[in-house]
């Protein structure tokens, strides 16, 4: 085999730099490129890019597209001891149960409200604090806040958790606040309000994230022209006026395109926070898909349904970044593809 | 240009060979050590073979203590013990779904599944061929390790002491030493005088070592709901403990227990302690580690638990000279026209146990390891230790040695360290009224050893009360009537059908229903209440019912006659 791949010929060219578009993303190789006369011949000539994507188009397929061949267990009553060809078919069954459960779609409603809660304010808090991050003016102590900003992102949920029932427990610094400074009478059992569960995840979630979102957006921040500053100031526009005119427009792009990604991922918000906050009060308020596809799924054997909640998660998805793609397609703002 | 590419598709192509080679270097390994462990094991007995172990009840633990060492030594074993982490129900489905399992397994409630999917092996042959040990623990109730009526075969052996009487009591109500102490010893069996007597004594002491006094906290924010509010109300209205279903073993009729109306009783007073402030408001809302601190603060009057998870706090209070703070258990019922069930003889209760994998490469081996553990040998150095080190013969009795029964009283990891006791559950085992063949109790517990395991507190309270022991204050177990069913938690649910769907869907409706009411205002605990069946209604737990009764007339039947 090596025999075949080693006599490379030297002329081969390594387009990298111009693929890169205003985006940051890959895009597709100019068409107007000299000396090109049709397809075979540019793939020809990038034998070399193609063969090092090669590992990771297989690391694609073996792991990501290979196992969608087990969406077949959706459609089966799937049984692990018999082979493919034993199971027996069973059409949609799964997904009629699915659809028939009414706990289900209280699970979808609060893995869409706890999605979209945390999409608004992580990325509101994210956007806020890079601004503020970028008007810093000590570069030492901007580090050090950058720094610390983003060590919650390391800590593990469970960590995450027990600090936020502490502070909220009744005991706890919150209520203790809240009561020397006379908001509260008495003081509110926060993780006993079904109600105020979305609230306290979004909270954490804002809490353990916001540092480590903003670094993209600080980043992109940075890459503004200077000379815009300056012509701000020279016509007088206050520190204000430049955030607002100058570094927000300048970062749309990686704004629209990262809210694009998350919407496809409003779905997918996993249940660890969900699970390590919640309690039995709280619960009809805490089950989200994926504990709901724990608990009466794989939980109990019935590997059938849990693949069929899976398949319903991914439809979802790929409709959601769809329509928000198309969405940022049509106001003529930077997309995913 | 072209060396640093060249370069660069070598190990690219190298990389591709490592990872086929790897591929095919697993199937060849598996065949070699199915040849090679066959041939290897059966003459060379002086070698030790690893056992992998999955235990659900498990700890991070290695099999190398000294009483592990004369396991291996007796056996040619070593155990390699896996466990669940965090409470992990998904292993047992993990491990059918990939098809690896380990040689030996604990599966407790999921051996059903294991079952259905072909992982485990039948043991009715080995039992009978040279299973003598095994044979001679479990004489006539070897029918009750059977499966089902459809399928009347053995596949686990183990969990549940052999012949049990009960000397301590566990998941009743216990209240602080101290209160009964400080309000002149009286006399409480029902919650009526359980509730007075915490009022009481919260307001002699408001504070406790400069904190606020908690009356009685739960710890019902996670899965402990189910033995510290759940069971506490089974107890309370006079109930065995069947899991979550209340049962007739005369009949076989059962039912999801939260339908009997003791249960709404003894809510409704939960949530008139909580309106009173004598409920601990974060109950349902601490963590299990918050919950334990707070006891060990010594400043929870009362709790509804099972001794084993309170345990931690009970050392921390005796390290910390707060004995009078420990607990003493109190058979409180409703009213005095329900019996306390604490004592009820359930029978070898079956079910649970240690399976054998049918994929294992020593199941012959693994069997031999089981029955040996079954032995008389086995069992005095499982429950006694090593003669020497752990106790000594005094008269042709065994003796504890002083500072390891100190040890055991009081510190949490001696079991763990030493592996004294360790090795017990859910092994094979003898109950507590279980004698070896020189007439000794073969368990620690006796009711002498439980007497002197008593704390000074507890003796000086104890005889106030003119009791020997905290069952003393229990109704007998001879006036309890034999469970012919044993215990219903202990049947194993087909996985993925109809009653394990409905009844997770009832579990959830109740956990959280019932917390609402505990919390709510008196006035709403009636609608709430009733919304809560309406509720269980419409998720079929008619059909629940009916399922379960179905299943629980089967092990009568399974087990026909053959109890003692």
């Amino acid at each position: 085999m090596s025999k075949n791949l080693l006599p490379v010929t030297p002329e081969v060219n390594m387009p990298v730099t111009p693929t890169i578009n205003q985006t940051g993303k890959k895009g597709k190789q100019p068409k107007r490129s000299p000396g090109e006369k049709n397809g075979w011949q540019r793939l020809k000539n990038q034998k070399a890019l193609l063969l090092m994507s090669l590992p990771f188009v297989i690391w694609l397929i073996v792991f990501r597209y290979l196992p969608v061949l087990g969406w077949t267990m959706a459609f089966q009553d799937y049984q692990p001891q018999n082979s493919f060809f034993e199971q027996s078919w069973v059409g949609l069954k799964h997904f009629r149960d699915l659809f028939n459960e009414p706990t289900f779609y209280r699970a979808l409603e609060n893995t869409i409200g706890m999605g979209i809660l945390g999409l608004v304010f992580g990325t509101l808090a994210a956007i806020t604090f890079a601004l503020l991050l970028n008007e810093m003016r000590f570069t030492k102590l901007k580090k050090l806040t950058q720094t610390i900003s983003y060590l919650p992102h390391f800590v593990s949920w469970v960590i995450v958790a027990n600090i936020v029932t502490t502070m909220l427990s009744i005991s706890g610094p919150v209520n203790n606040l809240l009561t020397s400074i006379g908001l509260v009478d008495s003081p509110i059992n926060f993780m006993a309000r079904p109600g105020m569960f979305w609230g306290v995840v979004t909270a954490a979630e804002v809490w353990k994230s916001t540092g480590w979102n903003a670094i993209i957006y600080f980043a992109a921040m940075a890459g503004t022209d200077p000379q815009l500053y300056e012509a701000a100031k020279v016509d007088g526009a206050s520190r204000w006026r430049q955030m607002w005119h100058i570094t927000l427009p300048s970062i749309r792009p990686v704004i629209i395109v990262l809210l694009i990604l998350n919407i496809g991922n409003l779905i997918n918000i996993g249940f660890e926070k969900q699970m390590l906050l919640g309690n039995n009060i709280v619960s009809e308020r805490a089950l989200v898909i994926d504990l709901y596809a724990l608990n009466y799924g794989i939980g109990m054997f019935r590997y059938s349904f849990g693949t069929a909640i899976g398949i319903f998660k991914s439809v979802i998805s790929v409709i959601l970044i769809v329509v928000a793609n198309s969405v940022a397609k049509k106001v003529g703002e930077g997309r995913v593809f | 240009m072209k060396k640093t590419l060249s370069i660069f598709i070598l190990l690219f192509v190298s990389g591709l060979l490592f990872l086929a080679g790897c591929g095919g270097d697993n199937e060849e390994t598996n065949t070699d050590g199915d040849d090679g462990g066959s041939t290897e094991e059966t003459p060379s007995s002086d070698e030790p073979v690893t056992l992998t172990f999955y235990n659900e009840d498990g700890e991070d633990k290695s099999f190398d203590d000294p009483v592990a060492e004369k396991i291996t030594e007796a056996t040619g074993v070593i155990l390699d013990i896996d466990y669940p982490v965090g409470g992990n129900d998904e292993t047992i489905p993990l491990m059918i779904a990939s098809g690896d399992y380990p040689d030996l397994i604990f599966a407790k409630g999921d051996i059903g599944m294991l079952i259905d999917a072909g992982g485990v092996i039948k043991l009715d042959e080995m039992i009978e061929e040279r299973g003598d040990h095994l044979k001679a623990m479990y004489g006539d109730q070897l029918d009750r390790l059977r499966n089902s009526v459809d399928d009347p075969n053995i596949y686990n052996v183990g969990t549940y002491g052999v012949h049990d009487e009960p000397l301590e009591t566990s998941g009743t109500f216990q209240i602080q030493l101290d209160v009964l102490r400080e309000l002149g010893h009286p006399e409480i069996t029902t919650l009526e005088e359980f509730e007075d007597a915490l009022t009481e004594y919260t307001e002699m002491y408001p504070e406790i070592n400069g904190q606020k006094t908690i009356p009685l906290a739960l710890q019902g924010s996670d899965w402990r709901w189910l033995i510290t509010v759940g069971n506490p109300a089974g107890f309370a209205g006079g109930f065995p403990d069947d899991g979550q279903w209340s049962v007739d073993t005369n009949t076989g009729e059962t039912i999801y227990k939260f339908l009997e109306p003791e249960y709404r009783d003894y809510f409704q007073w939960l949530n008139g302690m909580n309106v009173k402030g004598l409920l601990d408001p974060e109950s349902f809302t601490h963590t299990q580690d918050t919950y334990i601190s707070k006891i060990s603060s010594g400043r929870v009057l009362a709790v509804a638990d099972q001794d084993w998870n309170i345990n931690d706090a009970r050392f921390a209070l005796i390290e910390d000279d707060m004995e009078e703070r420990t607990y003493a258990p109190l058979p409180v019922t409703l009213s005095e026209d329900h019996v306390h069930q604490a004592l009820k003889d359930y029978g070898f209760a079956g079910g649970w146990g240690i399976a054998i994998s049918s994929t294992s490469e020593h199941p012959d081996l693994a069997f031999d390891f089981l029955n040996w553990m079954a032995s008389e040998e086995a069992q005095i150095l499982l429950n006694w230790g090593i003669e020497g080190e752990h106790y000594e013969i005094v008269d042709g009795q065994r003796v504890l040695f002083d500072e390891v029964r100190e040890r055991m009283n009081t510190d949490g990891n001696f079991s763990k360290e030493t592996g004294f006791g360790y090795y017990i559950h859910p092994f094979p085992n003898w109950g507590t009224g279980a004698v070896d063949s020189n007439g000794q109790s073969i368990t620690v517990n006796t009711r002498e050893q439980v007497i002197e395991n008593q704390l000074d507190v507890e003796k000086e309270v104890l005889a106030e009360y003119d009791m020997e022991l905290w069952i003393d204050w229990f109704p007998p177990q001879d006036e309890l009537q034999l469970s012919n069913h044993g215990a219903a938690y202990n049947f194993s649910i087909p996985a993925g059908s109809d009653i394990a769907i409905i009844q997770q869907r009832a579990d959830d409706i109740t956990e959280q229903r019932i917390t609402q009411a505990i919390l709510a205002d008196p006035e709403d605990f009636d609608d709430l209440w009733n919304a809560m069946l309406d509720e269980l209604e419409t998720a079929n737990v008619e059909k629940l019912n009916q399922e379960m009764t179905k299943l629980t007339q089967n092990i009568l039947e399974l087990w026909g006659g053959e109890v003692n």
